[in-house]
């Protein structure tokens, strides 16, 4: 019993001494293999004895290494892939270690030279060995992102912001002499440390997860303490549990935070303070929120002053950023590029070649303003792309979940009509919030047969698209239990999900009903009242009269920041349906909605404002991590590369190759009564925002329209790839288009030019053209042009919008 | 890892270079490490999905048989085929289901599913709930069982999908509703299904176009590369989008040119065993699976298809129509798993064979709370179309599963043997199937991702529980 007991702690001991092992064999056989490096041409050099004795030593060490390992794995609580690798590296490095060990005794004693070669070469694998086995090592002590999050792309970079308004240094010195702090003071510290136990603590330690039996997300819990008793002692920080644990060297065992690192010396010193001070908890304090909260209210920001000759206001307010940033601006891009940008920007096409031909010759000097506004004013084409973003975001689609029991109503006529007539943004809100029989689609949402999840019913999906899509707030936290990443309670939710209900809804905590019901109110009472006697149509009608006026700027700075991100390739705010984050330029925001508003919130204005600043017109930026795009140091430079959408690559291979679709494709014929009048045309090919979704558009990243999408993903994968190499519709369509060139183009040098024209945008440089001549051969056939189509369209300066 | 030596080389090479081929970081093969931890008993699962509601009480939990006369009462009768024994002591199957019942002593039988309680019963509700463990609709998309999969351990052999969906064509009635769990969701759509929809015409997608010569593909190929290497990308280089796209169409064109696309092609498959699986669409699905697992596969589903009111979906004739699914199943699924245990890699697979809820004749949804009713059902059977389990029956449910480290001959769970049939032993229910799949895969059930700032886990909150019982 007592032996059991006794080998217990030891072995548990001797594991533990792993990690202070490991860095002998490291040590020396890594030195010796660099030693080794140098004995290169003579075998017996000097240093001979020496590497002898550091591979000895050496693979001792690794061996013993080895065993204490083993013995931390069996009593420690390691496990997961990263351990499986480490062990497995270091054991078989210790196996290699042996061997280098042998082979050079046999070299040693028994002369056998031939051996060298072997020897080195187990010598560096070891070497090699050692440095995995302790990469891996170190990723499971001090975790994967322990280098790079200190990177400042890493998604993991720490953010110093959040106490970046809280002048610790001066509090301190201020409140210093004082034993009790003032009413003041004790708000603002206590606020304070509220966010850091918030954002490093709730997460465990919250309503959700309880650990140790301690919560710190509520005064009255917090003091409380834990299964082992109070963890904050008032005035005592170094007998408080909680100071104790978070002041701990970063790699003991009960550091915490466990997880996510150990928090900064100044967090640490104002909890140390706070405690010190009696850990005030005033009542006033919990109102003061943690999480940040973007201004309700519109700000007109008084626009910096003219320079640079810059005039468009969007260029002032970059202008004022890039002096902060210390960002130079870079010569604007040229008319190759911007008038690529503008087409595909605001109406999905690519310029003809005749359209390159009479831009480039174009000698006025604001010909790019005019071109921006000739393209806004094709009402079609201007619709029939924009079509695809407001699908997206208001779950418009004309197949899908929902239809197949009468649960759900398409709204596409409304919606281009709407697009068409370039309604005022408000009235558009307002028709789709309070709806007609048409624009109903989108509150009224999808109604699946059967029992749903309460926080899944028709109303609750209402109040969650309304916010998500025109107010830029995540409600679905809310509308299951209190948010915790943000100051949204349950009651909230459902206050506001009853505008849409025809009787008060029984609210649902994670979906039990917990007998308790709230009248219908607005999420902000700033933006008025409803009558929650009222019917839903009314409640709706004065919800859609609340939202739009100027005075929720949230709603206009939504918008304006939806349309920006559009163009621009990322939001001033990121996500863009979080609203609530800082956008790199709060007086840009701020001063685009403000104007917005007073422009009769005029969606083609706001384009037209941003497509003609110098600030669209800066090179492209491009990134290698999405990381990088999404992180909140991010700095502006210049609109970051898209890549085209589904709709976008498809309508150019309808417009330059052949068209994808047929007629019977057409879900929804904008041209219908213009045709039967003969007013119009018929256009030469179906835009993909006519069409159905299918395999073809899904796999290019068309979203099925279940839920609210607002952004797509521009990343290509393997699924899309096979869908462009042996998809049976795209090459159908490549086929059918290299006839129609052929029959078009007889001289083979014609048509290179003129797919390069059409495509790309320019002439092939003579390597190209040699290359495509090559593949087309003197007379080439309908495969070979295929061929080429295919190869071209799939080439990133034809897919991606630089 | 099952496979011998040879293979072992054979597959790794191949699968290292084709990952080195597509500048897969290694960061990426190794991305997985979180969602996994080393006590995993299975690399592969393949899915055998009875699409349409597979009556229990007719198939692998026979009760009281009951054959058909003229003016019988309905409410007499729980099983409209005779009951026949299987390799295992006192455990019956249902008529036509002999050669699965000979194999039983590899895998371990479970009578006691529990469907979801979703009222007014639609076929593809349940199954989108079977599929992602999540009751539609949900405000975020969910991902399908075999994306999570995808997306935590990544193709087995990186140049095979990590996966497949086999046998389901989304131009049926309901395809709409079926799509909407056919996908990665908020995962992405790198890790959504590769779709096979027609098993004989698999190969197809995974080689050059139909009526491409392999050196027209090639000669394309090089083209493409000749013409990037000239376009001037300097200007636009060096980005994540390029990067990807070109990363993609390179993974493509290994796929398609790999000797492991040869998988896909179902006429390589010696005549004998060929013959024995061709049943139909499903036999030839379950061939194609055992090929593809035997390749480094992932996660396969295979489907008897749903169709409403096809397959095991009877409103009517129900006996009539068992008749045709047994043989159409019952070959196929016992070689796929005497295949798997010839060559090995049983082991290492793990099989199920499920459907999103069963049949009775008389009780609609659950017997304490009936829903409404969507088959008519006379008292007195007059006509032997209306023999047979017509109505949706929640409440009790048969799985099948093998391999992967799940217990050897055992049976789980029990039925009632008077109606109603429901389970009243070791219930069991699909959070618990998940987690009992992530499980034997070892993927950690913490495992989960922000979404919208919301951790959205494998199984709701990341509750479900492992049926550790079922593994050996």
């Amino acid at each position: 019993m007592l032996l059991q007991y006794l080998a217990f702690w030891l072995w548990d001991f001797l594991g533990h001494l792993h990690p202070l092992a490991v860095h002998f064999p490291v040590a020396l056989l890594l030195f010796a293999a660099i030693l080794e490096l140098f004995t290169l041409k003579n075998f017996n050099s000097k240093l001979r004895h020496g590497i002898d004795a550091l591979i000895i030593a050496g693979s001792l060490a690794g061996i013993i290494s080895a065993v204490l390992g083993w013995l931390l794995y069996k009593n420690g609580d390691y496990s997961g892939n990263v351990l499986t690798l480490h062990q497995w590296i270091g054991f078989t490095t210790a196996a290699l270690g042996v061997l280098t060990l042998i082979s050079l005794y046999q070299i040693r004693k028994k002369d056998k030279f031939k051996q060298i070669i072997v020897y080195r070469g187990l010598l560096f694998f070891t070497a090699i060995g050692v440095s995995v086995a302790g990469h891996f090592g170190a990723n499971l002590t001090h975790g994967g992102d322990f280098l790079t999050s200190t990177l400042p792309w890493s998604k993991d970079h720490k953010e110093t912001k959040p106490t970046q308004k809280f002048d610790f240094v001066a509090f301190k010195a201020k409140a210093a002499d004082t034993t009790k702090l003032d009413k003041k003071q004790e708000v603002e510290l206590s606020t304070e440390v509220r966010a850091i136990l918030a954002h490093n603590c709730y997460k465990c330690h919250g309503a959700e997860k309880v650990k140790g039996d301690l919560r710190l997300d509520g005064k009255h819990v917090a003091f409380k303490g834990g299964e082992n008793g109070p963890v904050i002692i008032p005035g005592k920080p170094e007998e408080s549990e909680l100071y104790k644990r978070i002041s701990l060297p970063a790699d003991h065992e009960d550091i915490m935070p466990s997880k996510g690192g150990k928090l900064s010396q100044k967090d640490i010193d104002i909890v140390r303070f706070w405690i010190a001070k009696g850990a005030p908890w005033p009542e006033d304090g919990s109102k003061a929120t943690v999480f940040r909260v973007a201004k309700l209210e519109p700000r007109n920001p008084v626009l910096p002053a003219t320079s640079n000759n810059l005039t468009n206001p969007v260029d002032l307010w970059t202008n004022d950023y890039f002096k902060k940033n210390r960002i130079s601006w870079p010569a604007l891009v040229d008319d190759k590029i911007y008038l690529r940008r503008i087409y595909l920007d605001i109406i999905g096409l690519l310029p003809t070649p005749a359209d390159q031909d009479a831009f480039s010759k174009d000698t006025r000097p604001n010909k790019r303003a005019l071109w921006v506004k000739k393209l806004l004013s094709l009402d079609n084409d201007y619709a029939l792309h924009w079509l695809s973003f407001w699908n997206d975001a208001l779950r418009n689609d004309y197949s899908g979940t929902g239809y197949i029991t009468g649960g759900r109503f398409n709204i596409t006529d409304w919606l281009f009509k709407s697009l068409k007539a370039n309604k005022p943004y408000d009235q558009f809100v307002k028709e789709l919030i309070s709806p007609t029989e048409q624009s109903k689609g989108f509150v009224e949402g999808i109604k699946w047969r059967g029992v749903v999840n309460s926080s899944q019913r028709t109303e609750m999906q209402a109040a969650q698209n309304v916010s998500q899509v025109f107010l830029g707030l995540n409600l679905k936290c809310a509308s299951c239990h209190n948010s915790f990443i943000s100051d949204l309670k349950l009651e909230d939710a459902y206050a506001f999900a009853n505008i849409f209900a025809d009787t008060t809804l029984e609210i649902n905590r994670c979906d039990k009903p917990i007998g308790k019901f709230v009248d219908a109110r607005m999420l902000w009472k700033e933006l008025g009242t409803i009558d929650a006697k009222a019917s839903v149509a009314e409640k709706r009608k004065q919800l859609a009269e609340n939202l739009v006026r100027p005075e929720d700027g949230r709603l206009y700075r939504t918008i304006v920041n939806r349309v920006w991100a559009q163009l621009m390739g990322r939001g001033l705010v990121e996500p863009v349906d979080i609203m609530d984050n800082e956008p790199w330029s709060q007086d840009l925001l701020d001063w685009m909605a403000f104007n917005f508003v007073a422009k009769k919130a005029d969606l083609k204005e706001l384009i037209y404002q941003i497509a003609t600043s110098n600030t669209y017109q800066l090179p492209s930026i491009g990134f290698k991590e999405v990381a990088m795009v999404n992180n909140p140091n991010y700095k502006f430079k210049g609109m970051v590369r898209k890549r085209m959408s589904a709709e976008q690559f498809t309508d150019v291979v309808s417009s330059v190759i052949t068209p994808v679709f047929v007629d019977s494709n057409l879900r929804y014929n904008p041209f219908a009564e213009a045709i039967k009048g003969k007013l119009q045309a018929k256009p030469t090919f179906i835009r993909a925002s006519l069409v159905a979704n299918n395999g073809f558009l899904t796999a290019l990243g068309r979203p099925n329209r279940e839920t609210v999408a607002t952004s797509r993903e521009s990343q290509a994968n393997l699924l899309q790839a096979l869908e462009l190499t042996n998809g049976v519709m795209f090459n159908n369509v490549l086929k059918t288009g290299a006839e129609r060139w052929k029959a078009n183009y007889p001289n083979t040098d014609v048509l290179i030019k003129e797919i390069y024209l059409k495509t790309l945008g320019r002439e092939p440089a003579e390597n190209e053209f040699k290359v495509a001549k090559q593949a087309l051969g003197k007379s080439p056939d309908v495969d070979a042009i295929q061929d080429l189509f295919w190869a071209i369209v799939l080439l990133p300066e034809f897919q991606i919008i630089y | 890892m099952s496979w011998n030596r040879r293979d072992f080389l054979k597959n790794t090479s191949a699968a290292t270079l084709a990952a080195m081929a597509a500048g897969i970081p290694l960061t990426n093969l190794l991305s997985s490490c979180i969602g996994k931890n080393n006590t995993s008993t299975a690399d592969t699962v393949i899915l055998l999905w009875m699409a349409g509601g597979m009556a229990h009480t007719d198939t692998f939990d026979p009760k009281k048989y009951t054959p058909f006369t003229k003016g019988m009462q309905a409410n007499s009768v729980l099983s409209t085929f005779k009951s026949v024994p299987t390799i295992l002591d006192g455990i019956n199957f249902s008529e036509g289901l002999e050669s699965i019942g000979k194999v039983m002593d590899k895998g371990t039988l479970i009578r006691s599913y529990k469907a979801g309680d979703m009222g007014h019963i639609l076929h593809s509700r349940h199954q989108y709930h079977w599929h992602t463990c999540y009751k539609p609709p949900q405000s975020v998309s969910a991902p399908h069982l075999g994306s999570w999969i995808a997306k935590e351990l990544g193709p087995l052999n990186p140049v095979i999908p990590a996966f497949i969906d086999i046998g389901q064509r989304f131009t049926l009635g309901e395809g709409e509703e079926l799509k909407a769990f056919h996908t990665a969701g908020f995962l992405g759509n790198e890790f959504g299904p590769f779709l096979i929809p027609d098993p004989s015409a698999g190969l197809e997608s995974v080689q050059p176009p139909v009526g491409m010569s392999s050196s027209r593909f090639e000669k394309r190929n090089k083209l493409y590369y000749d013409l990037i290497s000239k376009s001037p990308l300097g200007e636009y280089g060096s980005d994540y989008q390029k990067e990807s796209l070109k990363r993609s169409m390179e993974q493509a064109y290994i796929l398609l040119k790999s000797p492991e696309a040869k998988a896909f092609d179902l006429s390589q498959e010696p005549k004998e065993s060929y013959d024995i699986y061709n049943t139909g669409k499903f036999g030839l699905g379950c061939l194609m699976a055992r090929r593809l697992a035997e390749q480094g596969a992932r996660f396969i589903s295979v489907t008897t298809e749903y169709e409403p009111f096809k397959g095991w979906d009877t409103h009517d004739n129900g006996y009539t129509r068992l008749i045709d699914m047994k043989k159409q199943i019952d070959g196929p699924i016992a070689q796929l798993i005497k295949d798997l245990e010839k060559s090995g890699r049983l082991d290492r697979t793990l099989v199920i064979l499920a459907s999103e809820f069963s049949r009775d004749m008389m009780v609609e949804g659950r017997p304490d709370a009936k829903v409404q009713e969507q088959v008519e059902q006379p008292d007195v059977i007059q006509d032997i179309k209306n023999y047979g389990m017509h109505r949706h029956f929640t409440e009790g449910g048969s799985m099948l599963m093998f391999g992967g480290g799940i217990k050897k001959g055992s049976v789980y769970g029990k039925t009632a043997d008077e109606r109603p049939c429901k389970t009243i032993e070791n219930p069991i229910v699909i959070d618990q199937v998940h987690q009992t799949i992530y499980h034997a895969l070892g993927i950690s059930p913490d495992t989960n991702y922000l979404v919208e700032k919301r951790p959205f886990y494998t199984t709701p909150d990341g509750l479900g529980k492992p049926v550790l019982d079922l593994f050996a």
